[in-house]
């Protein structure tokens, strides 16, 4: 056996943790004093560090599987365990179906599948911000669904205070209402003017486009958004898929 | 209580990592979205990289015992993580959760590592191909005893299952170290 080989049996030994103190102690001393040794040390670090990794990656695949999962059905009390183990396979099933089974369909329909009103989080009384009435009533409204209401109260409150989140509100009360062209303006303006949300509101103009039959201009944003790293992407891959 | 949470996950599988994801998923989304204007699904890209670094620092033996509760230590580390985006992207951007789980090993465990030797490393783990990569992710990720795995992965023995982790160890360096030769990959390096 060569030097290196006993080396690496000791490197096992030490990160499989299958050394006493002293040992370990002398092994980091060694790290320190002998650069060939320390190669070997960082190279063997290196690898579990991307063994890790992969486990991370895994556990994240199944981490996403199971809010799909919980997104389409309520989880029962009883038989959790079951669900817990069946739900990455019945998501993957799932999901095949669903590739199986999509055509080109109508943009309008594609519209109503995708498009869900962003949820207020934007309410400056939970921030600890001043608030107007006019505040309060426009985010009370818009939570409780008066999206008409809360359109006008929400473009009259930008206008005193242009903040990126109520543009976002503003832009989804437009679109709730039918008021798309307006809305598609609001999320340009959200784009163009501001680096918070902005992609975000690229996602809900491609939705604009698609409402108001303009494919080629939705097709265009879901495809960047398509081929970005943020968690929009896949969710506008999928429907580019099904807009071609 | 507390004690009782982290043995379950330290002994535990997937299905206690989807336990646990589901204990405290409202109540943290819920907060997340109000605290840093986050969407619902930015709130669950960052609940995921939560429940994941909480239950890593489990398995690899960083949290032993908790002083606050689960739910005080599972909003610190997303409260870290929301935090730690908005600093780097200086504004409130979706979260590359795989990418962000790459700089947290890398940060965590080698300092000074290059990228490029981790994705070599990636690579090399790649083709090392099944049942190795199952048999060493076990061991250094999920911290399965040889035992465990020899029943998991129907080894004759712990000793068969040890043997052949030492193998496929082996096997992973002679990949990596070809990887590294290769002319479009050749830069100044301390690993040889």
């Amino acid at each position: 056996m060569d030097t290196t080989e006993n080396d690496i049996l000791l490197l096992e030994k030490f990160f499989d943790e299958e050394m006493n103190a002293t040992e370990r102690e002398q092994l980091m001393q060694r790290v320190k004093d002998d650069e060939p040794f320390k190669a070997l040390f960082e190279r063997e670090k290196l690898l579990i560090t991307a063994i890790r990794h992969e486990g991370l990656k895994n556990n994240l695949g199944y981490l996403q599987s199971l809010e799909a999962a919980m997104a389409r059905e309520p989880i029962a009390t009883t038989s959790r365990r079951w669900y817990y183990l069946a739900a990455a396979a019945i998501t993957g099933a799932l999901v095949a179906v669903a590739v199986l089974l999509s055509r080109p369909s109508d943009p309008e329909q594609l519209f109503q599948s995708y498009f869900t009103p962003y949820p207020n989080v934007f309410d400056p009384t939970v921030r600890g911000e001043q608030t107007t009435p006019l505040h309060s009533e426009a985010f009370q409204d818009y939570e409780q669904g008066h999206y008409s209401k809360a359109a006008d109260e929400l473009g009259a409150l930008y206008k005193e205070h242009p903040d990126p989140g109520v543009l976002m509100l503003l832009g989804n009360a437009n679109l709730m209402v039918g008021r798309v062209e307006e809305a598609k303006q609001n999320f340009i303006t959200l784009n163009d003017k501001f680096d918070s949300l902005d992609l975000q509101a690229k996602w809900y103009l491609s939705l604009c486009y698609l409402k108001t039959g303009d494919v080629e201009q939705a097709k265009k944003i879901l495809k960047e958004l398509g081929e970005s790293d943020i968690s929009y992407a896949s969710k506008a891959r999928e429907l580019l898929e099904k807009v071609k | 209580m507390q004690s009782e949470i982290i043995e379950k996950i330290r002994s535990g599988g997937q299905a206690e990592l989807a336990w646990i994801y589901e204990e405290y998923r409202q109540e943290f989304l819920h907060w997340i979205g109000k605290e840093y204007r986050c969407s619902s699904d930015d709130s669950k890209d960052i609940y995921q990289l939560t429940i994941l670094i909480f239950h890593d620092n489990i398995k690899q033996g960083k949290l032993e015992h908790l002083v606050s509760s689960v739910k005080t230590y599972l909003f610190g580390i997303g409260k870290n993580i929301a935090l730690e985006n908005m600093r780097k992207e200086k504004r409130y951007t979706p979260i590359n959760q795989e990418k962000w789980l790459k700089e947290y090993l890398i940060d965590d465990t080698s300092q000074g590592t290059d990228e490029s030797f981790f994705d070599m490393a990636k690579t090399a783990l790649e083709k090392l191909g099944q049942p190795c990569q199952k048999l060493v992710e076990m061991f250094y990720y999920e911290k399965k005893t040889i035992t465990e795995i020899a029943t998991a992965m129907q080894y004759k023995n712990p000793e068969t299952a040890k043997n052949q982790k030492c193998k496929c160890m082996a096997r992973l360096r002679k990949i990596f170290d070809t990887e590294m030769t290769k002319p479009q990959n050749v830069v100044p390096h301390g690993y040889h």
